[in-house]
């Protein structure tokens, strides 16, 4: 293949058309039965079968993906999707690749052939799926922890909980590598935050070329920047600070990147179904750990130490955050051992409804 | 007033709000329909037209895009200019 | 090509989990680009930071989205990453490919960019990773040329997305994947030319079990329900006692309203307290199934947390019919974009100009009446406003 030309790349381009209807893709068991199922059926963490009205079945294998793929890696899976699949494959909205085939004796062989090629079946479930990550050092200017190489050592630690073992209700963990959250972390029961911890250094200079003081301001929700007629820039009050880093988006030379300070929190307890108790955000667990690359051991204990807590206390069917909500948080601090901290109790948006107005809590 | 005449009331509009303000889509439709008496529509249209060709175009920075005038680096790389 | 050593990198090669590293090192073998990342991002690794700078000023001749600008800050010791920037490429609603198409995209991009992917990008678009200024119009061209096209970025509609629905769940109340595709097309023009004061998103799940976490990520969630009861096959239930499930502790005992009773031979639903969460019906899905009219409850405003703290989407329209070509919605949506673009700050989202604005105002302003399944309870304070027309007849 050759790069167009000017002028070719001109007389083709169409603008508009949107992406290809959905329809050229399904599988025909698929396309038959649209809107049309009656049940499924988990068989394995890697492997469900859903049955049609029509008696159809069509079973699926999940695996397990790092999001980031090389188009020669994705071919491998397409290889796989054409041998088993008649040339269909899909993506799932936590980045795992399902496999759909109407012959049940290529569950197997699928399984096998994605774990030949390096993708482990697993995350249907009562159990862990993958997780929704961001891009991290990878590929983002504001990312204070790297995404891939997190989840990589998190999911290293936690595969069991993938690929054969259970817990009591499905478990949704997510990763941000900083507070813009591209990721769902703010619903979800287990989750990593990438924070930072000091007030952010002003490039006077290039504030003053490359910023609009008002905007910049304005981005503050703590009220802590304000214009520095002087400098022509601006300055922090560092009382009022929370280092979430939106000056620095809308103002490049205030920077917020500090190596030694920056780190990761935990969050736990959120879920986004209305099942039971309805969907809620994560809350804090751990205020900070330090970024310790390549793989971040800290983290990763600490995870583990939630999850294995949870596995160990709740009841079947409980949603981590159903769990606490069940023991009350007090528990949820003695169980996991971890220490409760003056970061722990809200000063922002939500602190008036954290506040314990009751005398009835457990030691 | 020719589309001609509105594009080039447009393109000042944005010229003179350069390194002051970014300027949005809304604020140059407003702005120049209220200027010029135009509908908001027609100019709408008409500053579309721009983009596409080049004339202006969408930037993004600050966590938000807006309308600007393109460099010449940016020219050259579409083709526009030689 | 330069050969990096990446003692740290190496680390994340080792274990169960498909590792990115691996998937970096395939990429660099035929990408001078991709090489160059795994040689900056090693970097990252020893120095505990990222080498990017603030996206720039890059896109396709008259979209204002679907490019994300991306420099390396340390051109000269990377100069593959130099530019690397992002084209997101919207994806067919529910994720489903065949495999010559995706492969198609595949070839193009070891051409036109860095061979590296993401499979998916959070908001759902397939992400190119690492494409050089002059790539982006001969790529685009040709990914337009066989009929996909970029998604949202900016200021901007960003791409809808849509769990899979219909195509194969048994829960899908509406036709998740059509309304996405509807919607995606409608509003090209939206999704590629950022017109307002900040990004919007639409996320449609056919169901309160919400696989694409539309309640808590689009500030326009679609979510598929229903009005009928709850039918319930009692021989059904009755497999599900005989293969051990404990109906009055997984299912009964659960049941959010209380709603549900069990002897031990027949499940019984009082459907008029049943809030619809979908706990029972996941749990005992061969016996429980929604019936009657089926649609899907609106609601507007979740966000992650900057600025001022997290939203999730709040009840707007409790119920609403969802059959193409959807006018009834678009209808509404459109109402909401105008008072939106007309009274937010830039970089306001519709939540939060609800919240600043009071939910009155927003109510009124898009026709909705109030209802009480807008609200979990009614205010707690004795201060409400008043308007005229409230007082007109002493109402």
């Amino acid at each position: 293949m050759a790069w167009l030309t000017e002028q070719e790349a001109k007389a083709k381009r169409k603008t508009d058309i949107g992406p290809p209807h959905y329809s050229k893709m399904l599988p025909p068991v698929i396309a038959k039965n649209y809107g049309k199922w009656k049940y499924h059926e988990v068989l394995t963490p890697g492997s469900m079968v859903h049955v049609a009205e029509s008696g159809d079945k069509v079973y699926t294998v999940r695996v397990a993906s790092p999001r980031l793929l090389a188009t020669s890696n994705i071919r491998i899976l397409l290889d796989i999707a054409d041998k088993y699949c008649d040339g269909y494959i899909r993506w799932t909205t936590r980045n795992n690749v399902e496999f759909m085939t109407t012959k049940e004796e290529n569950v197997a062989q699928i399984k096998k052939a994605a774990q030949d090629a390096g993708y482990p079946a697993g995350g249907i479930g009562p159990g862990l799926s993958n997780m929704v990550h961001t891009q991290g050092w990878v590929h983002c200017h504001s990312a204070c922890t790297d995404a891939s190489g997190l989840v990589k050592a998190i999911m290293d630690e936690l595969f069991p909980y993938f690929n054969e073992k259970r817990l009591p209700a499905k478990t949704r963990f997510a990763l941000a590598c900083c507070v813009n959250m591209c990721g769902a972390v703010h619903c979800s029961d287990l989750a990593v935050v990438a924070i930072h911890r000091k007030v952010p250094e002003i490039d006077h200079d290039n504030v003053k070329n490359m910023c609009e003081i008002p905007t910049t301001v304005s981005a503050c929700p703590t009220r802590a920047i304000s214009p520095d007629p002087a400098k022509k820039s601006i300055k922090i009050n560092p009382d009022k600070c929370m280092y979430c880093g939106n000056c620095f988006t809308v103002c490049p030379p205030i920077n917020i990147h500090n190596p030694e300070q920056d780190g990761v929190a935990i969050v736990v307890g959120g879920k986004v179904g209305s099942l039971r108790k309805g969907p809620s955000f994560s809350k804090l667990a751990i205020p900070y750990i330090k970024n310790n690359p390549p793989r971040w051991p800290e983290v990763v204990d600490a995870v583990k130490n939630i999850l294995d807590t949870y596995a160990k206390g709740a009841r079947k069917h409980e949603r981590l955050g159903e769990w606490i909500d069940r023991i009350g948080w007090e528990a949820f601090f003695r169980e996991t051992g971890i220490p409760f901290t003056y970061q722990h109790i809200d000063d922002f948006t939500f602190a008036r409804d954290t506040f314990r107005t009751s005398a009835a809590f457990k030691w | 007033m020719e589309v001609k005449e509105l594009q080039d009331k447009i393109y000042a509009f944005v010229q003179a709000a350069k390194g002051k303000k970014k300027l949005k889509e809304k604020d140059i439709i407003k702005g120049v329909s209220a200027d010029t008496g135009e509908t908001p529509d027609a100019v709408k249209k008409a500053m579309r037209e721009m983009i596409d060709v080049g004339r202006l175009m969408y930037s993004y920075g600050g966590g938000s895009s807006s309308v600007e005038i393109p460099s010449e680096e940016y020219l050259r790389e579409k083709g526009m200019i030689k | 090509m330069k050969k990096y050593e990446t003692p740290l990198l190496d680390e994340l090669e080792k274990g169960p989990w498909p590792s990115f590293v691996k998937e970096m090192k395939t990429a660099a073998q035929k990408s001078e680009m991709a090489n160059d990342e795994l040689g900056q991002l090693e970097k990252s690794y020893k120095d505990r930071r990222g080498y990017w700078k603030h996206g720039g000023i890059v896109g396709v001749l008259g979209y204002g989205g679907g490019v994300i600008g991306r420099y390396s800050s340390l051109p000269n010791e990377f100069p593959g990453v130099a530019h690397f920037h992002t084209v997101r490429i919207n994806q067919p609603s529910g994720m489903f490919y065949k495999t010559d198409a995706l492969r198609t995209i595949l070839d193009l991009w070891d051409e036109y960019g860095s061979g590296l992917t993401n499979m998916h990008g959070s908001t759902g678009d397939m992400v190119m990773l690492g494409c050089r200024t002059e790539a982006l119009e001969p790529f685009f061209a040709e990914v337009t040329s066989r009929g996909w096209d970029l998604g949202g970025s900016g200021s901007a509609l960003r791409t809808p997305a849509c769990c899979l629905g219909k195509a194969r769940c048994e829960w899908a109340n509406i036709d998740t994947m059509d309304i996405c595709n509807h919607l995606t097309q409608m509003y090209q023009d939206y999704l590629h030319r950022p017109a307002w004061p900040y990004k919007f998103k639409f996320k449609v799940a056919g169901c309160a079990v919400d696989c694409v976490a539309s309640i808590a990520r689009a500030d326009c969630s679609i979510i598929g329900t229903w009005k009928g009861k709850i039918a319930v096959d009692q021989a059904a239930v009755k497999d599900y006692a005989k293969g051990g499930m404990d109906i009055q502790a997984e299912i009964v005992d659960m049941c959010p309203t209380g709603c549900m009773s069990y002897d031990g031979g027949e499940l019984k639903i009082d459907d008029a307290n049943c809030s619809r969460c979908m706990h029972c019906i996941s749990k005992m899905t061969k016996a429980l199934k929604g019936t009657g009219e089926k649609g899907a409850s609106i609601l507007i405003g979740s966000k992650a947390p900057i600025v001022v703290g997290s939203l999730l989407s709040w009840v707007i329209v409790p119920f609403m019919k969802m059959e193409p070509p959807y006018t009834e919605f678009t209808e509404l949506v459109e109402k909401i974009w105008e008072w939106w673009d007309d009274n937010a700050k830039p970089r306001e989202r519709i939540g939060e100009l609800i919240e600043m604005k009071g939910m009155r105002s927003f109510l009124e302003a898009i026709g909705v009446e109030p209802q009480a399944q807008q609200v979990f309870e009614p205010r707690k304070d004795p201060f409400f406003f008043w308007k005229d027309e409230d007082l007109n007849g002493n109402k």
